[in-house]
């Protein structure tokens, strides 16, 4: 009797069960990839998706930039008391001590990897020709990245399990696949607008891979090919003749809010719409190295006085006055784009400001890794690269800058200076001399005529025109100054630290295919 | 052979439980011969309160007689007079009298001060305390600690061996962290499943910083069970690795409707200040450090005690209960108001509860339990909590030669602090918490020995949070102002059917048996939107909240947002066995298949067995040590689960962002499967002289592995995704000694005294980690788990001191990182001592935690050498330091300068009773008391308290023993009154 009851209950007790869901589970604000698929123009919204992660990585400078910048002779981020030490992390960039398990290092390597990783995963979808190659663009120009900092590029196929290890290019085997993306792409790049993947920024790209390529074949002693050299002319050749980009009026147009109109220098950009673009934290261009009491900043980094003083006075690129609509009166007429140095006005009623101790806020040229005086947070020359957008502070209309003109005509002039063959191409001429000249003696810039030019002079012309830019520790690695002794840091580096070590983590996570770089 | 001497062998040999039980199934079947030569004794048997006893067995042992008492408590028996009369229940000492020639006799039995026959409730049952084989540990009202409260674990705060229960900050309704048995968590709270009344609950807060329970009234709970060892949780399953906490509430009782009245009212007031330099202190300090003597700005200013309030506290509760054999029913309603010691930061709370037992049918075969528990609060709180931008760092750091007040009566704005006057009325930070819980319950007896029964429920809050900064308080170049409006939905839906059986199966064998079927499901979703002010404009200086006209904002200044989980799904399949052989031998298995929807799809069930065997030796005829009144002994193994990540981790999943973007926000992991924890757990239960004494000892031993663990990606990876969920090979190991004692040390007529102490040490252990693991972010992570170490073990640079510039010396010049210090507790201890005088009581509890290391973020953010360059506050001790600490020195990162003892022993509450009793003619009872809520901490830690627990996880993975300036600890003086009619 009671036996029947009980199946019974337990027969509808399974039925209850079964009448319940299969555990499948279902998003509520998410989506998966199948209904991502199904939506319209997904790859649209996802290539779109991808030029706002490019926002995140570089607009901040705090990303890949510290890698690039601060372990050379034209950045430092020195430690002022209790604010820029975070456990050494930023002095040991500028010392080039750093170990496997830096924070930055690692930031930077996951953070090009995530662009690497979207941009394959947008292949998976519906995108057009053109969107399949702005995303293979990006792509490439991560792994470029990847490779000129950590020599392993790792990569997937789009749609692979991301519990599987991913496998890795080394080297040139890296940068011929690198080579061959961009090639592939060209015909099916658009030819502008700057701020989307561009034909034009992918033979700038090609310039870089082949200007460097000796490098990444054997990075102490690199050993330059006249083939290689004679490609980087003619892709420079190629957008010189496309007649798109000339000398903006005034250098830092270039890089100022309204350079969307006025930078006509400038061959790839991210787009910055104030309030709209998200991700876009430019500000921290100049919230970094400006002093507190210059408006909301940090009080960071700066560059070094042997580095300020490879300008000449005259010469526009080492900072000026300069102003844009709704920008602060600056009655003191202090310098307030480029290397701020000396006594500083508030820029609103000119009064000399003071620092947060009291004493007047004067820069000074000195600087160490790590203060050790009272005057801890007036030390150091400031870089102003991008004019603060003063009526959007924190959400700026500055477009962020990748690629330029100038170091189109500067990679041009040194390979010929490295055994290519020059050609005319504009009216820069055919000689590094001319280039370099039509550079430097244009009136944006006002620096004057140099008689012959070296290979140490565009080196150093480098220096001069793309500061900040991140460019440096490329190419004091390719003229082989990376090592050498420069200010605050007064020794030979191990040649270990020509690459980067990959961080330990993806070490750990990966050791099917990543092994560790020599020497870390 | 006579039928009573059947039943006396009977009695030798079978569980006196089952005896009453079975002497009645006897009796009908054969009723007993009669003794004609001996008169019929009749009398009554009655507990102390004078209800009856019914079953108890009566017998004259001369004569082989033996009767039972019947549902009114009532015998008769066949004796003589000079005859001995015992009496034998179980629950109560056994009673003998000789008779005289009286025909009718009253008897009280004196219940047993152990109260075995309480029932503690197992998941999904009840069991009587002595037949409990796993460990749990029960408290109930009567010994709860005392004082206004805000959530129920608050009342067993240092009242089990084992459970850590630690006030995050002293925020009222803010959160607890709550570890049972160590810390073995490497993912999510680690804290247990909450269990109220049979409904488990979600465990998740609405809002971080606020306590998953403050929806439930404290003065409705009449006990709490803790379920510690595995044997005990299994049947929980998934859920159950971190231990389970079951909640009871107070249930209607038959008889008179009957009304309780609770109010208490009281004053709160910080318990401890961090030192920092008083104005003369300050002078004194620029003179020595030599920095602009501009920055004295010749007023004396307490920053922290403009801050400060004495805030005042009430509670109010009303209960009616009452009932018949065919219904009970309570209802309860609860006002709570407690101000904070920050001005401007409240607790309100306003609970309606009503639970209903009815039982339908002539045979009382159908029962029905309703239970609804409605809850709102409303949590005031200072916004943003901590850091640099919080009103706790501003108070620390401001001047204190500075006033706060300009002279035209404007507040004093100071870059990158915050005025602490300001921000107590410029700054608003509410949130406002509705909680329902409902279930309803039929079951039905199908026979005597089983039972069918069904449990729906509905577990539902929503939370708004609106804060809003006033635009007179920004920093300049920052927004003018900013509203914040954010809505949270938390639901939790369960069916549970349940087949109860209770039979003796085998002669001497009882089976007590329960198997199930239930399903839960989830549901989180939420939404947020937030205006900066309009430039130049602002809100305006309307005097309105902000949050109730954003659409004023600045077109280009909002951000809205909104999530929905995904559905998150349980299917579970359990079962539990507890054998019982003659009262001696006890075994109870348990197993629970779980099946989730979180899992990918190649592991979506787990499997949780669990085997638990006691031995009741005081029952054996061999145990004959007459002082010792229990004694047993009992030994468990299980294994139980854990998936405390995100729903949505299995599979690929695309996110929405601002401007119609799609981005993967995931590594997606389909072979994701449970978290193991298994534990083994030996335990001794014992009683003595007269059960005046009683004691649990356990040893316990839990192994964590496949530990869920959010790893690095393996790049390239997406972006958005900073984890990768995967079951990580490696173990974490928790062991301990848990001892709790009782003991009624004095038992006098007028006076008494009692003492329950509770000890636990612990032990914590990491080993078979591929890579350490980094959490605690302190501008980068200063905790590691690593092979060989404690849990969370502090890694940072040793601090040896500073060289002869005063500048900090490190171990290896801080290039190495080095495992300085552990915030594990290695042992945990409880006193309550109390005692009565006539109708007085004085009742004390006092806990503490001891052996752990607490990271003092304040003393290295706020109140670091370099704050007095700029013209700030600094720490006392840095100012004491016999070395002159240099003003460029980089003190602020993280060292192990910074990581101090964190050992206290805390008075939670002392309660002075008084009960006036029954003398009135309109209250049945009443008692009036005086309570000291933490009234005094002892500790050597500088910070606030040392219960500190900020949250600093890096990518889900939990930091502990991080203290942040945070809402300071409070104490409280209450007085209250408890009347019942």
């Amino acid at each position: 009797m009671f036996q029947r009851s009980v199946l019974r209950i337990v027969s509808c007790i399974f039925i209850l069960a079964s009448g319940c869901s299969k555990l499948d589970e279902q998003f509520q604000g998410d989506l998966t990839r199948a209904q991502v698929g199904v939506a319209k123009n997904n790859a649209t919204i996802l290539l779109q998706g991808l030029y706002y992660t490019l926002e995140g990585v570089f607009t901040s400078h705090l990303t890949v930039f510290p890698l690039e910048e601060l372990c050379t002779d034209e950045a430092i981020a020195p430690t002022r008391g209790q604010d820029w030490d975070d456990n050494g992390v930023w002095r040991v960039l500028h010392q080039q001590k750093w170990i496997s398990n830096n924070d930055k290092i690692s930031e930077c390597f996951k953070a090009l990897n995530g662009l690497v990783y979207s941009s394959t995963d947008l292949l998976n979808y519906n995108a057009t020709a053109e969107e399949q190659a702005e995303a293979r663009f990006i792509r490439a120009w991560a792994m470029y990245l990847v490779l000129d900092l950590f020599d392993q590029v790792p990569y997937r196929d789009p749609g692979e399990s991301l519990i599987q290890e991913a496998r890795v290019r080394k080297g040139l085997d890296a940068l011929n696949y690198i080579i061959s993306e961009l090639n592939a792409i060209l015909s099916d790049l658009p030819s502008g607008p700057e701020y989307k993947a561009n034909k034009y920024a992918a033979k700038f790209l090609l310039m870089k891979c082949y200007l460097n390529k000796a490098v990444y074949e054997n990075r102490s002693n690199p050993v330059f090919l006249p083939t290689d050299m004679n490609k980087v002319i003619g892709f420079a050749d190629d957008i010189i003749k496309s007649n798109k980009y000339t000398f903006s009026a005034n250098y830092f147009d270039n890089f100022a809010p309204e350079n969307g109109s006025k930078g006509k220098e400038n061959i790839f950009t991210l787009q910055n719409i104030p309030g709209t673009t998200p991700n876009n934290n430019l500000y921290l261009a100049w919230l970094i190295p400006l002093h507190y009491n210059q408006g909301p900043a940090v009080n960071g980094w700066t560059t070094l006085s042997d580095f300020y003083n490879k300008f000449e006075v005259g010469d526009k690129r080492r900072g000026m006055v300069y102003t844009s609509p709704g920008s602060p009166p600056n009655p003191a007429g202090g310098v307030n784009v480029g290397f701020l140095v000396g006594q500083q006005y508030d820029y609103f009623n000119g009064t000399p400001l003071t620092d947060g101790t009291g004493a007047p806020l004067i820069f000074t040229p000195e600087v160490k890794n790590l203060e050790v005086n009272n005057n801890l947070q007036v030390t150091g020359i400031r870089p102003i690269k991008y004019f603060p957008d003063w009526n959007n502070y924190y959400s700026p209309d500055n477009d962020f800058v990748f690629y330029r003109l100038s170091d189109v005509l500067l990679m041009k002039a040194e390979a010929i200076l490295r055994g290519g063959t020059g050609t005319a191409a504009g009216s820069y001429g055919d000689n590094p001399t001319s280039i370099v000249n039509a550079i430097r003696t244009d009136t944006s810039r006002s620096a004057s005529l140099l008689p012959t030019v070296s290979l140490e002079d565009v080196y150093n012309e480098r220096g001069r025109e793309l500061w900040w830019e991140g460019w440096r520790r490329q190419d004091m690695i390719r003229f082989k100054k990376f090592l050498l002794p420069f200010q605050e840091k007064n020794y030979v580096s191990d040649p270990k630290y020509l690459v980067y070590p990959i961080p330990d983590e993806q070490i750990g996570v990966n050791r099917k295919f990543l092994v560790q770089n020599p020497g870390y | 052979m006579p039928f009573s001497l059947i039943l006396l062998l009977i009695q030798e040999t079978i569980p006196k439980r089952c005896f009453g039980l079975l002497s009645v199934f006897i009796f009908i079947i054969c009723p007993p011969e009669t003794m004609l030569s001996q008169r019929l004794i009749q009398g009554k048997i009655t507990d102390s309160k004078g209800d009856a006893v019914t079953y108890a067995s009566v017998f004259i042992r001369s004569a082989n007689n033996l009767s039972l008492t019947d549902l009114k408590g009532s015998f008769a028996i066949q004796a003589n007079p000079g005859d001995t009369l015992s009496v034998t229940f179980l629950g109560f000492y056994d009673y003998n009298k000789v008779l005289d020639s009286s025909l009718y006799v009253t008897i009280t039995l004196q219940e047993l001060n152990l109260n075995l026959n309480e029932l503690v409730v197992l998941g999904y049952g009840v069991v009587k305390k002595k037949d409990l084989t796993g460990a749990v540990a029960q408290v109930n009202a009567k010994d709860f600690n005392q004082g206004i409260m805000t959530n129920p674990m608050q009342q067993i705060q240092g009242k089990v061996s084992g459970l850590q229960i630690s006030n995050d900050n002293g925020q009222p309704g803010g959160a607890m962290t709550i570890k049972l048995r160590g810390n073995s968590a490497l993912s999510g709270t680690g804290q247990p499943l909450f269990v109220l009344d049979g409904v488990p609950l979600d465990g998740r807060s609405l809002q971080a910083g606020n306590n998953p329970l403050n929806f439930i009234n404290p003065d409705d709970i009449t006990s709490i069970d803790v379920l510690k060892d595995a044997s005990a949780t299994a049947i929980y399953g998934t859920r159950a690795a971190y231990g389970v906490i079951i909640i009871n509430t107070k249930k209607g009782q038959i008889g008179q409707p009957q009304i309780n009245l609770s109010v208490s009212t009281g004053v709160t007031s910080i318990l401890k200040r961090i030192d920092v330099l008083n104005p003369s202190q300050y002078r004194a300090a620029l003179q020595y450090y030599d920095v602009n003597r501009a920055f004295d700005k010749g007023g004396n200013t307490d920053a922290m005690g403009a801050l400060l309030q004495h805030g005042l506290q009430k509670n109010y509760t009303l209960g009616i209960s009452g009932g018949n054999e065919n219904g009970k029913y309570r209802i309860s309603g609860n006002v709570l108001n407690q101000d904070g010691i920050i001005k401007n930061t409240n607790f309100e709370k306003y609970g309606i509860s009503f639970t209903g037992n009815y039982k339908f049918l002539e045979s009382k075969k159908l029962t029905l339990d309703i239970q609804m528990n409605s809850s709102q609060y409303k949590q005031d709180s200072p916004w943003p909590e901590v850091g640099a931008a919080g009103i706790i760092y501003g108070a620390l750091k401001w001047n204190p030669t500075d006033s706060l007040i300009n002279a035209d009566g404007s507040f004093k704005r100071i870059d990158g602090i915050l005025n602490p006057a300001t921000v107590t009325e410029k700054v608003k930070n509410n949130l406002k918490v509705t909680t329902v819980l409902g279930s309803i319950s039929p079951s039905y007896k199908i026979t005597d020995w089983l039972e069918y029964k069904l449990l729906l429920s509905i577990n539902y809050s929503t939370g708004i949070a609106r804060s809003s900064v006033n635009q007179d308080i920004i920093q300049p170049g920052n927004p003018p102002g900013n509203a914040t409006i954010k809505n949270y939905e938390l639901q939790t839906s369960l069916i549970t059917h349940t087949l109860h059986i209770d039979k003796e199966i085998f002669p001497h064998l009882r089976l007590d048996a329960v198997a199930g079927y239930e399903f839960t499901q989830f549901e989180n979703k939420g939404f947020s939107l937030s205006g900066n002010g309009v430039t130049g404009t602002g809100f305006g200086n309307f005097g309105l909240d902000y949050t109730n006209y954003v659409q004023y904002s600045s077109l280009t200044g909002r951000s809205i947002s909104s999530f929905a989980d995904a559905t998150s799904e349980l299917r579970s399949f359990f079962g539990r066995s507890i054998f019982n052989f003659n009262e001696k031998y006890l075994l109870t298995a348990t197993f629970r298949a779980d099946g989730s929807s979180k899992f990918g799809a190649n592991n979506k069930y787990g499997y949780f067995p669990s085997f638990a065997a006691a031995w009741n030796i005081s029952n054996e005829k061999f145990f004959k040590v007459h002082f010792i009144n229990s004694f047993k002994l009992r030994a468990g193994w299980g294994k139980t689960g854990n998936q405390e990540f995100p729903a949505g981790s299995a599979q690929a999943k695309y996110s929405f962002f601002d401007g119609g973007i799609i981005k993967q926000v995931n590594n997606p992991n389909p072979d994701l499967k449970w978290q193991s924890d298994r534990q083994y757990n030996i335990g001794l239960d014992f009683s003595f002289l007269n059960n005046r004494f009683s004691a649990t000892i356990d040893y316990f031993n839990k192994a964590t592995t496949h530990l869920l663990f959010p790893s690095p990606p393996i790049q390239p990876a997406p972006g958005e995704a900073v984890q990768r969920w995967i079951n990580l090979d490696g173990q974490i190991r928790n062991t301990g000694l848990e001892a709790m004692i009782h003991g009624s040390i004095i038992q006098g007529k007028n006076f008494g005294f009692d003492l329950s102490m509770n000890a636990t040490f612990l032990k914590n252990n990491v080993s078979g980690l591929p890579a350490p693991v980094f959490t605690g972010f302190v501008t980068g992570p200063i905790q590691i788990i690593q092979n060989g170490y404690p849990m969370n073990t502090f890694f940072t640079r040793k601090f040896l001191g500073f060289d002869k510039d005063g500048f900090s010396i490190h171990a290896d010049d801080g290039a190495t990182f080095y495992p300085v210090g552990n915030p594990n507790p290695k042992t945990l201890l409880g006193i309550s001592p109390s005692m009565h005088y006539n109708k007085l009581s004085l009742t004390a509890n006092l806990y503490g935690a001891f052996g752990q290391d607490i990271y003092f973020t304040p003393l290295m953010f706020a109140l670091n050498i370099g704050a007095i360059n700029v013209g700030s506050n600094i720490g006392t001790s840095i100012y004491n330091n016999p070395v002159k600490e240099s003003l460029a020195n980089p003190a602020q990162s993280p060292s192990s300068r910074f990581i101090f003892k964190g050992n206290y022993m805390k008075m939670s509450s002392l309660t002075l009773n008084y009960t006036l009793g029954s003398t009135n003619p309109i209250f049945k009872t009443a008692n009036i008391y005086l309570t000291g809520q933490n009234l005094f901490v002892l500790t050597k830690y500088p910070g606030f308290s040392p219960e500190t627990n900020f949250d600093a996880n890096i990518n889900g993975i939990p930091s502990l023993g991080i203290d942040a300036p945070h809402y300071p600890a409070s104490r409280t003086l209450i007085a209250g009154l408890n009347v019942s009619f």
